[in-house]
């Protein structure tokens, strides 16, 4: 430009030449990206634009296959290309919902976090929620409405179902909805309450039914302990003594799993002298009796008599006012003389006395109602209502009891009595009771239709099999863990056009509305009835201010209990007669993830096993069956029967079988079993031992050995090891993961460190000088819980390959952060200890000095980097790595499962849905190279360019690595070590603070905190 | 011995004494004969086959990913860096023989050396096949050598496996000039009485123009002597840095200041038994036993008692030192070893390499021919598993026992052992049919008729004097 003034203008502001335009001109974007707020309406509006044009468009039916989401031809407001935004959602299990916080990367969701805000997650998720985006792309997900006639299989349309829909509600209208039958899972969810009351509204004559596997003995306890269904979550940050009845209130099988854990470690800090006391009686080692500082083994049908005579003990200290009834009578059971039964008891009680109402008893969901009354009486009378334990109605769940009314359902499908049935998301041709034979009796309905993400068992004996969208597709709500509202919101449009279940009710019920979104807005219409409080509900993942107030249930005197002769018996059984309890698996919980790769991968967090289930037992059970480990047995009970590996799980107890649902599916998919593509099932069917009678903890269970063994896949050695590694390793359990009792701990605060000595010294100078920041990790043993949370999270963010079950026997499995799990004591009653092992991130590494080709270098900032296509493989490094952390691809993982390289251009529909998953910012490896955990470089990047574009120093806690971020406990902190102030320096400063295998010189940058028990004195 | 029985020109070799002329003739028959024998080429037929297998489990592998071998995690190296040392340890005993016997004036090693050498060269070829194909990326490995590219890659030199480059390098490339050089006037001598074209052509490219001239002699005497000493120390570094691969580590029961003695005592007592695994066959088949005679035989088999009661003294050594360091690590690998889930691979090699070659104390044994070969055989058995345990077993328990594995071979880690055999046994049998398997002129300077003359002039002087 010659002059000030060009000759053309494009606008007035340009002739102008003022100074806002020639600012304009500088920017690159209209608005900075970086000021627009996430809770902006335009983001809003965009999706509302997005859904309008698609609509516009005609394609509603078949929206993924025309791709109009990714591409754009016009840059949307607010959205970067290679920005990653992060939107609010919430995911229900167990009839409980977390908020997430979720990850879009151009469009595609691509990890899960918690949401800071929420009150259930509080920035962290389990391990369910993290494996939920593999369930996504899943691509044996349901793809189509499925029409099935005399067997024949016929891929249909939604426009075919709604046909159908309309002729047989018609006929339903005129009777009333007389034979129509909706089955679903329980769920908090207000607008799925709102459907139902429509639809019930719409057909008085229909009816309603729960089933879970779950179970509903917690709310048949309420029931009995207050006459009515109240829900009830602790607040373990209160509490100074905790009791777990037989229930794994940590672990993620509970809904409330996240927040307890949260709750509880609060609660768990010795360094300010905080330290609760958590006590487990179960019969099955949990996580939560691997942390607790006294566990006491009791088959699971004991506990019943335990808690009586607890209950009697606790009122008998206490004195409870007269309006809480009679205590239980101490019961005359054979166990309970047991002097170590008997001590437990008697310190219990009087520990619980004297922490009134700072005190939590919880009982666990298989555990029969009258345990949960107990629980609910004891929580009254140490006067904890309102205080560790908070009640709120039940505002969702039908009254009936669920074995009940499923019962009655397939009673009366076996006699033609109905005639539409709707299967929302269950699986009830897999999980019901095998006495019920629910799969025979849905031959007799004329119209059966199950809605669901896959055709599995149920779908394929069903009339109809309509997709279910998955959570991250759809609109929908729930209810946290304290009953906060929560909103569900998708991220993606649904890949296979899938329906929610609220959408499928309102074509059921004739509802005006079809779009979830207008449903869940029209549930809320009263307290989010405004853009504004709407927009900041579904911004934050929750609606603010939604939590019930605190409610005071008045408790009903409880009748005296009644005990069976095997109730009251003696602490061991014979074969024969003994016990099996049916567990939710910490993996694929009841069956619904068993479809998920990365969950069956997992390694169980006690017995370490992955790819499948077993029959656990402890050791000496065992012996008396004549039992090793790895041999197949066979399970009997009344007349049924299964077979499956044993595997030994000390601090089970005695005369106890445990065994994990969820397993040996015929129709899950290529990863969990599918008949047809000659998958073979991962694991046994433990749904098959299961009646209605014995439906959580079975009697007279005879175990016989079959011949055979079968090869265990697990992550860790075996329990059954020979006596010299089992000396050799217990020899230095002490010096690998510290620990000391919270006298010892008071006494000696650094007991977890090294005697002084001499400085090592080293023949290498520091590879590196080290400037700025130090990145450093700490991980509490004190804290974590062994939850697995964090190696999930960690496999989604890193693009980790599953490596399947033959990998895994031969120890190829690729997870670059791993739980290790050790066992001291005798087997009976084993001390657990959970130790987090990523990169320790030498200073001095033994990794770096034999590379031969300098493919792993050290960073300025400390990092141990690994330089993939530097890489040849010698496979020296992890040879000299002490911790074995780094693991190497040993086959072309990626390629075998989902078909990347860099060579090859995929079409593969299904296989591209699966390359969706991917993180984008971490490399996908191929084959011959060796790969490890990078303290989540591409994060630490990110921040670094981040701050360095605002001109600021980056904040401490402003880069969490995957596996903090997740961590219900808070156990890893990563930060900089160069700031004394940061989170991660004040921790290792802390006498409790050692580096792992310190004596190596390998100076490593992870420090752990030792872990403190806090045993009763009388007990210790 | 069925196939013995029929007209073979090597059954029968001329009665009489080892004059010059007999030497050469009973030395070159061997590559000079029409047909060699039939045992020959059943056993090429079996040792090529052999090879195939490798050709076929190495391709198998490069095409499907090395897992196909059983390597895991934490053993994550396995059978291929096994194969390598044994066969660097192999490829000991013919440069030792050759050089440092040499330089000790030990002139019985002329009736084995030619062929310990060669056996050197096929067991260097073997062994360095192993690190090239054990990676994760077969088609890389040259980027361990320090090649000048445009990316300014360059290798790493402060890890082991580097040193191994050189050092392996370095003795490879010695050992084969001071094999071929040593050759040039038996190759000559072939190309002389060649009576073909072929023959002559081939031959006398590889006689290099040797005339048998003073001045060649002078400076091949002069180059041998250097060459000798140069391979000398190179006999002890290149195990030695072998061994370095271990050493330097921080793994238990590799991380050991014995290993570089330990691994070359080790290599010679292993190589000696592989010369003396092939000599007993050889000079059975080829009519050689008056080159390489029981005397022979019987010095070294001194020599193998010698280097199993060092390795003996290793192992005990090991165990005492892993005790008195008070690392609960070492000596929980040592233990390991012995009485662990790998103990029978353990005591597999202390009854090889220590029990069994005990027997060569009675001179009966190690006078016995057969004797003497199955204890060869036992020897190099027990050296395969005594890699077998410092490698595997240390690595399947180390530190974390979290992480601790048990390795189980695949049919693949066989098929490629077996087939590295294939292809030492094949390049072998190839010499012995195409090239001097004694060295002739060795064998003739250490001959009593070469210092006949000297001899004379000796008798001749004491005698004058006497007068």
């Amino acid at each position: 430009m010659k002059s000030q003034k060009s000759s053309y203008w494009r606008s007035l502001a340009e002739l102008e030449n003022s100074a806002e335009f020639r600012e304009l001109l500088e920017r690159e974007f209209a608005a900075p990206p970086e000021n627009v707020r996430l809770d902006s309406p335009e983001r809003r509006r965009f999706m509302q634009l997005m859904g309008a044009s698609l609509a516009l468009a005609g394609v509603t039916s078949c929206r993924w296959q025309k791709d109009k989401l990714l591409p754009f031809s016009q840059q949307p407001e607010n959205m970067v290309p290679g920005e990653p935004r992060f939107f609010a959602t919430s995911m229900e299990l167990g009839g409980s919902a977390n908020g997430l916080l979720v990850t879009s990367y151009d469009g595609r969701p691509i990890k899960v976090e918690g949401n800071p805000e929420h009150p259930s997650s509080g920035g962290a998720a389990n391990l369910f929620h993290q494996a939920s985006l593999l369930s996504l792309y899943d691509p044996d997900r349901s793809e189509s409405v499925v029409q099935r006639s005399g067997g024949a299989r016929q891929v249909s349309s939604w426009d075919a179902f709604e046909a159908l829909v309309k002729e047989r509600t018609a006929a339903l209208r005129a009777n009333g909805g007389k034979g129509l039958r909706v089955l679903a899972e329980p769920s908090s969810s207000p607008s799925l309450a709102d459907m139902r009351r429509r639809l019930l509204a719409a057909f008085p004559s229909a009816q309603w039914i729960e089933f879970s596997t779950e179970g509903d003995n917690q709310q048949a306890g309420s029931l009995l302990a207050f006459g009515s269904p109240y829900r009830s979550h602790p607040t373990l940050g209160n509490a100074n003594v905790v009791l777990s009845l037989d229930c794994d209130l940590v672990g993620p099988t509970h809904p409330f799993g996240v927040a307890n854990a949260r709750g509880l470690v609060k609660g768990r800090t010795p360094d300010s002298g905080n330290m609760n006391r958590l006590y487990a009686v179960e019969s099955t080692l949990t996580l939560t009796g691997s942390i607790a500082d006294h566990r006491l083994p009791l088959r699971s049908e004991l506990v019943k008599a335990f808690a009586a005579a607890l209950d009697a003990e606790v009122s008998a200290k206490v004195l409870p006012p007269a309006e809480l009834g009679p205590a239980q009578a101490k019961p005359q059971a054979n166990f309970l003389k047991d002097p170590k039964v008997f001590k437990f008891l008697a310190v219990l009680a009087s520990d619980l006395a004297e922490n009134r109402g700072a005190s939590a008893i919880l009982a666990g969901a298989h555990q029969p109602p009258e345990v949960h009354a107990l629980a609910h009486r004891m929580n009254a009378v140490l006067s904890n209502i309102g205080r560790t334990v908070l009640y709120r109605p039940e505002l969702n769940r039908t009254p009936d009891r669920e074995l009940e009314s499923l019962k009655r359902l397939t009673e009366e499908m076996r006699a033609g009595a109905v005639d539409t049935l709707l299967i929302i998301g269950a699986n009830p041709a897999l999980t019901a009771p095998a006495d019920l034979d629910f799969a025979s009796a849905l031959g007799k309905v004329s119209a059966s239709i199950a809605l669901g993400e896959y055709e599995d068992e149920t779908a394929r004996l069903c009339n109809w099999h309509l997709p279910l969208a998955h959570y991250l597709e759809s609109w929908g709500d729930a209810r946290a863990h304290d009953g906060t509202l929560s909103l569900i919101q998708p991220l993606i449009l649904p890949l296979h056009g899938g329906r929610s279940a609220l959408e499928v009710l309102a074509l059921f019920a004739g509802d005006n509305r079809r779009e979830g979104l207008d449903i869940v807005r029209r549930t809320h219409a009263a307290l989010l009835g405004s853009d504004r409080a709407w927009n900041k509900a579904v911004h934050d993942g929750f609606a603010a201010g939604t939590t019930p107030p605190r409610f005071f249930p008045t408790l009903k005197p409880l009748s005296a209990l009644q005990f069976s002769a095997r109730e009251l018996g003696d602490s061991n059984v014979s074969n024969g007669a003994l016990e099996l309890v049916f567990l939710p698996d910490s993996k694929v919980y009841d069956g619904r993830f068993a479809n998920n790769s990365w969950l069956q991968e997992l390694a169980d967090p006690l017995s370490k096993q992955s790819w499948g289930n077993a029959a656990r037992m402890s050791p000496k059970t065992a012996a008396e069956l004549r039992v090793g480990e790895g041999d197949l047995v066979q399970l009997t009970l009344a007349g049924r029967s299964l077979e499956l590996p044993a595997i030994f799980t000390p601090g089970q107890a005695e005369g106890t079988v445990a065994v994990s649902l969820g397993y040996g599916r015929h129709a899950a998919g290529h990863v969990g079993g599918l008949d047809e593509a000659g998958v073979e099932p991962v694991g046994a069917n433990a749904y098959a031992l299961r009646t209605i009678e014995a439906f959580h903890i079975a009697p007279s269970l005879s175990v016989a050995r079959v011949g055979g063994h079968q090869d265990i896949a697990t992550t860790q050695d075996l329990y059954a090891i020979d006596p010299v590694g089992k000396i050799g390793s217990e020899g230095r359990l002490s010096e690998l993961v510290r620990e000391a009792t919270l006298e010892e701990f008071k006494k000696e605060p650094h007991f977890a460190r090294e005697a002084p000595r001499e400085p090592l010294l080293s023949l290498w100078s520091d590879p590196v000088s080290y400037q700025g920041h130090r990145w450093g990790m700490s991980i509490d043993l004190n804290r974590c819980i062994g939850c697995n949370a964090c190696v999930v999270a960690c496999v989604s963010e890193n693009n980790i390959p599953v490596v399947g079950k033959a990998n895994v026997i031969k120890g190829r499995e690729m997870f670059w952060l791993r739980v290790d799990r050790y066992f001291k004591g005798p087997p009976e009653e084993p001390q657990v200890s959970f130790q987090p092992i990523p990169c320790q991130q030498c200073e001095n590494a033994p990794c770096e000095q034999v590379c031969p080709v300098g493919a792993t270098m050290h960073s300025h900032e400390g990092l141990n980097d690994m330089v993939y296509n530097r890489c040849i493989g010698t496979r020296y490094c992890s040879s000299n790595c002490p911790y074995k952390v780094r693991r190497f691809n040993y086959f072309n993982y990626h390629l075998d499962k989902v078909g990347v390289t860099p060579f090859n251009v995929v079409t593969d529909r299904k296989k591209l849905i699966q390359h969706m998953a991917f993180n984008p910012e971490v490399t996908v490896r191929a084959r011959g190279v060796m790969e490890k955990c990078t303290f989540c470089v591409q994060r630490i990047e990110k921040t670094k360019i981040k701050a360095k574009n605002a001109r600021r120093s980056i904040q401490d806690g402003e880069i969490k690595t995957a596996c903090q971020q997740t961590c219900p406990t808070d156990a890893i902190v990563f930060g900089d070590l160069s700031d004394s102030a940061s989170q991660v320096a004040r921790l290792q400063a802390l006498p409790r603070a050692y580096a792992l295998l310190e004596e190596l010189n390998n100076r490593p940058r992870v420090r752990y905190l030792a872990r403190v028990r806090n045993p009763h004195p009388e007990l210790a | 011995m069925a196939i013995w029985t029929e007209a073979n020109p090597f059954l029968d070799p001329p009665a009489g004494e080892n004059s010059f002329s007999r030497i050469t003739h009973n030395v070159t028959r061997v590559a000079e004969a029409e047909k060699p024998p039939k045992a020959w080429f059943i056993a090429l037929g079996i040792s090529s086959t052999m090879l195939a297998i490798f050709g076929i489990s190495i391709a198998y592998v490069f095409w499907n990913g090395i897992g196909s071998w059983g390597n895991m995690h934490p053993v994550m190296w396995g059978f291929p860096i096994v194969n390598f040392v044994f066969w660097i340890g192999i490829g000991h005993a013919g440069t030792l023989i050759s050089a440092i016997l040499f330089l000790l004036r030990q002139t019985w090693r002329t009736a084995i050396n030619r062929f310990a050498e060669a056996m050197t060269i096929f067991a260097v070829m073997c062994a360095g096949i192993f690190p090239g194909i054990h990676v994760g990326r077969p088609w890389l490995p040259y980027w361990m050598f320090p090649i000048p590219n445009q990316m300014s890659m360059w290798p790493q030199f402060r890890s082991p496996l580097e040193w191994d480059i050189f050092a392996v390098g370095t003795y490879f490339t010695v050992s084969l000039m001071f094999w071929f050089m040593g050759m040039i006037p038996d190759l000559a001598t072939l190309r002389d009485r060649a009576t073909s074209t072929p023959r002559r052509l081939i031959y006398g490219i590889l006689a290099m123009g040797w005339r048998g001239s003073s001045r060649q002699w002078h400076r091949y005497e002069r180059a041998y002597l250097i060459l000798a000493a140069l391979a000398t120390p190179l006999v002890l570094s290149v195990h030695s840095v072998v061994s370095f691969d271990f050493a330097t580590s921080q793994l238990p029961g590799w991380h050991t200041t014995i290993f570089p003695p330990y691994f070359v005592a080790g290599a010679i007592f292993g190589g000696f038994a592989m010369v003396l695994t092939l000599a007993v066959p050889a000079r059975q088949f080829f009519g050689l036993k008056r080159l390489i005679a029981i005397r022979h035989l019987e010095l070294m088999n001194k020599i193998l008692i010698a280097t199993g009661l060092m390795v003996g003294y290793a192992y005990g050594m090991e165990f005492f030192i892993s005790w008195y360091s008070g690392s609960p690590y070492e000596g929980f690998a040592f233990v390991n070893r012995a009485f662990g889930p790998y103990a029978w691979a353990y005591w597999t090699m202390v009854t090889c390499n220590v029990l069994i070659p005990q027997l060569h104390w009675f001179k009966e044994v190690r006078t016995n021919p057969w004797a003497t070969l199955a204890i060869g055989i036992a020897v190099n058995v027990g050296m395969w598993f005594e890699r077998f345990v410092i490698i595997c077993t240390s690595q399947s328990r180390d530190f974390l026992p979290s992480s601790w594995g048990y390795f189980i071979p695949t049919p693949f880690d066989y098929m490629t052992l077996c087939g590295s055999f294939g292809l030492f046994f094949t390049l072998f049998l190839l010499f012995c049919r195409y090239l001097p398997m004694v060295a002739m002129a060795e064998v003739k300077a250490a001959h009593p008729d070469a210092h006949a003359a000297h001899a004379q002039a000796h008798a001749a002087v004491t005698e004058a004097a006497r007068a």
